[in-house]
């Protein structure tokens, strides 16, 4: 019990220095990168009157270290601070933009899970039949085809060939949650099919050698069916591995959609992002930033709970 | 660089084979849509008429606010909330008649008491603003009152012939302070809401004075992330109206399904000299740099031909002003050049940074030709790219490059082009110093007579010629697509999109 507690709270001190060390990166990145966020606001033709007024409105006449305990103490309140930019509060521009790009990734890892999974076990049930070789050679494929390609590709076919889609609609989920998920079926597939093809292939091969290892072999002499061994054995001791396979493959598909989504327009963090960083809005970007590092740390620290879970033989320390 | 040559060729053959395998209907046949979408590459920002700078921002809300007067698509400043205005023979008391019969979005009265309140506010006056000109061009204003009759009389500082055209900053309501998050205009449209990183949605304005316009009920700005991505949603049918595109692209698309627009932007792009730095500050190094180019083939280059060569710092398109002698004085003669660079102790020429805003694609393409005609004089010019934040921050008020390829945007005023040669100007990037120019745009605004201020501004334009202050390149086309379900869209020789004359094709 100590044991655990112990583990939390370590988990919990690696997430604390991890996202300061984050924030700390953000601030010397900005300190160091040239441009003025009043004037990008207001661009060439403003004169320096000008600019200085609207540095004064917005508190940009302070030294950035100023700035940054500024928001580093807002941060430790729960308080994000107000966008330079946008003139609003960046956890409520983060919540706006939030649907897109945690709907994309949920519903790609979703993909990812329902279409490697049991292509998996089918392949890996006849090693080097025809089908086997048919999926392994369109993993290979897909595996090499970037997302955005993919999502070039996409919206060439449904959008221009079948009309099935509009690129750019975005519904909000409290507006109509079917178009909701409709909008980001395609964008979350091209996201997801690069990460299938991976998922595919460990899970094969894991299953592959599970298969040759002596309990199954026990097992079958036993007189279980094939079936049986493989749900209640094989797929449990290959899914230990392919846990820390997905938490990865969690944390390149949240990467993924913020490219994906600017391609296909979607107004997700991605595009906030780089907004952030080419109108140089320190609050957001910092922002953005600390909240994926954040996603991106508790999922690791999920992945690892859930591998000690379903094995006992991993300790949580 | 390369994987961008290799990221666009992927980009333009993905687009050519959407664009020319599939031209289908997607808005339903039947009821007229009078609705428009426009889009725009540019994250809007600013909504207050005064404070606004910014291109992006203006084109938008020119649909929202009036001015005193208003440009019209061919570069005439008209009456707009003024019905008439009279200029002190020493132009130093302008005394506007006010229009009657407007209402503001609100509902409330346009007076004459809200042009005070607008204009005092746009220069600095009103309490509290510590006299600090929120358009920088109105701080010569000293007073602005209303007289007995209805009219207002603007007082300033001293005589200015040239300042009418300013005369453009919005009018918004007496008191008025809101207008960032919630614009309040007399203009053809009203501004309904504004959703960051998406969209800007104003909505028709029943109560307009301009009776019959505008014929949209609804307008969305709607924000791409670039012009590929608005190529892509204009292609699906998500965007009816797209500007400044390149011809490349423009190209591609199905001419039965978009019209495309092309008319002269009055921007002058230049291939900017630090005057400043060595060897630039040479007028002999900066006169061969101007004979070693080839300003057709930047423009075959980088708008496949759309655009006029400019010698001076002036487009053509603003008439008169423009001094027409000196059409051709640096046709390409790489001789002179290496003559010139001989002169000037450069034999074996030298090497050069060129630093480029990567956002724009048409100025990196251009620094990409200008190098490679460069090497034919010996000149060797490295081109670094760097965001627009930077290329503000370091080139533009830093004034830290050596060259760099801009294009310079103004009002439709002659002085608003000039402005920036002036030694002391905060537009003065290129470090240009010249007294006689100096002394020439100070006499500009104490001179009525029209004929005698174009002369002036000739003298000026020979005077920057003669310097070779930069290399002044082209006025390229501004390029717009539109669905041909509408008509009536206008391409202004500025930065504006003028929706009150769109209207939906009837069949």
């Amino acid at each position: 019990m100590q044991g655990k507690t112990g583990y939390f709270v370590g988990k919990l001190i690696e997430l604390v220095v991890t996202l300061f060390l984050v924030s700390l990166l953000v601030f010397i990145a900005f300190s160091i990168i040239p441009g003025d966020t009043a004037r990008v606001m207001l661009g060439p033709d403003a004169t320096e009157a000008q600019v200085n007024l609207l540095r004064q409105q917005l508190g940009l006449d302070k030294p950035l270290v100023v700035r940054y305990f500024t928001w580093l103490f807002g941060i430790l309140t729960f308080n994000p601070g107000t966008s330079y930019a946008y003139n609003m509060s960046v956890g409520e521009l983060i919540a706006q933009r939030l649907p897109v790009t945690l709907g994309m990734s949920v519903f790609a890892m979703l993909m990812v899970i329902a279409i490697s999974y049991p292509l998996a076990v089918l392949s890996a049930r006849k090693p080097g039949r025809l089908g086997d070789q048919i999926c392994s050679v369109i993993g290979h494929v897909l595996f090499a085809i970037p997302p955005y390609v993919a999502s070039l590709l996409m919206i060439l076919l449904a959008s221009s060939m079948f009309r099935l889609i509009t690129v750019g609609t975005y519904v909000k989920p409290s507006d109509d949650f079917l178009a909701y998920v409709v909008c980001l079926l395609l964008p979350s597939f091209a996201v997801a099919l690069p990460k299938i093809a991976m998922s595919f292939k460990f899970l094969r091969s894991s299953i592959i050698e599970q298969r040759a290892s002596d309990y199954v072999r026990t097992s079958k002499s036993h007189g279980l069916s094939d079936l049986k061994i493989l749900i209640r054995h094989v797929l449990p001791n290959s899914n230990v591995s392919s846990i820390t396979i997905i938490s990865i493959i969690l944390s390149d598909i949240l990467g993924g959609s913020l490219i994906v989504e600017q391609v296909f327009n979607l107004p997700g963090l991605g595009r906030l992002l780089l907004a952030a960083i080419s109108r140089r809005d320190f609050p957001l970007l910092s922002g953005i930033v600390f909240y994926l590092a954040f996603i991106t740390v508790l999922l690791y620290f999920l992945s690892d709970i859930a591998a000690a879970i379903t094995d006992p033989r991993i300790r949580l320390k | 660089m390369k994987s961008n040559i290799i990221k666009s060729a992927i980009a333009a053959l993905a687009f050519g084979l959407m664009f020319t395998s599939f031209a289908g209907c997607t808005r339903k046949p039947g009821n007229v849509d009078s609705n428009a979408v426009v889009g725009i590459t540019q994250e809007p920002g600013i909504f207050d008429p005064h404070t606004v700078v910014a291109a992006g921002d203006r084109e938008i809300i020119f649909n929202v606010y009036e001015g005193l007067y208003k440009y019209d698509s061919k570069g005439n400043l008209n009456p707009c909330l003024a019905t008439d205005v009279a200029i002190s023979d020493d132009a130093s008391v302008y005394t506007f008649t006010i229009r009657e019969g407007v209402k503001f979005h609100d509902g409330s009265d346009f007076d004459a008491a809200d042009v005070v309140y607008s204009l005092k506010r746009a220069a600095g006056l009103l309490e509290g603003q510590d006299g600090v000109a929120l358009v920088g061009e109105l701080d010569s204003i000293k007073d602005v009152k209303a007289t007995d009759d209805g009219k207002v009389e603007v007082t300033l500082e001293a005589g200015n012939t040239e300042l009418l055209s300013y005369f453009t900053t919005g009018i918004i309501p007496e008191n008025y302070d809101n207008c960032q998050t919630a614009p309040v205009g007399t203009g053809p449209f009203k501004f309904e809401s504004y959703n960051p990183g998406q969209s800007v949605i104003l909505v028709k304005n029943d109560n307009y004075w301009q009776k019959g316009l505008p014929y949209l009920d609804k307008v969305t700005f709607k924000v791409c992330a670039d012009m590929d991505a608005g190529l892509t949603e204009l292609a699906t049918g998500s965007i009816d109206i797209f500007p400044y595109l390149t011809t490349d692209r423009a190209n591609q698309l199905d001419k039965n399904k978009y019209n495309i627009l092309s008319n002269g932007s009055n921007m002058v792009q230049i291939f900017a000299l630090n005057n400043a730095v060595e060897p630039l500050n040479d007028l002999k190094v900066r006169q061969a740099i101007n004979y070693a180019i080839s300003r057709k083939d930047v423009i075959s280059v980088t708008m496949d031909g759309a655009g006029v060569e400019l010698t001076t710092a002036m487009s053509p398109a603003m008439g008169s002003y423009y001094d027409t002698s000196l059409d051709g004085t640096f046709n390409q003669d790489i001789e002179k050049a290496k003559a010139l660079l001989a002169e000037a102790g450069y034999e074996n020429g030298f090497n050069i940074t060129c630093t480029v805003p990567s956002s724009y694609l048409i100025h990196v393409n251009t620094a990409v030709e200008l190098a490679s005609e460069l090497k034919a004089v010996g000149i060797n010019m490295e081109i670094k790219q760097v965001d627009w934040a930077t290329w503000l921050d370091t080139v533009y008020t830093g004034r830290q490059y050596e060259t760099t390829v801009i294009a310079l945007t103004s009002d439709y005023a002659p002085y608003d082009v000039l402005e920036r040669y002036q030694s002391a100007s905060s537009g003065n990037f290129i470090n240009y110093k010249n007294d006689k120019v100096d002394e020439l745009m100070a006499k500009i605004p104490t001179i009525s007579d029209t004929k005698q201020k174009t002369e002036l501004y000739h003298q000026v334009l020979k005077l920057l010629t003669d310097d070779a202050c930069s290399v002044y390149l082209q006025d390229p086309a501004t390029i717009t697509a539109v669905s041909t379900r509408l008509e009536g869209y206008n391409v202004y020789p500025m930065y504006v999109q003028d929706m009150s004359q769109v209207k939906p094709v009837t069949k």
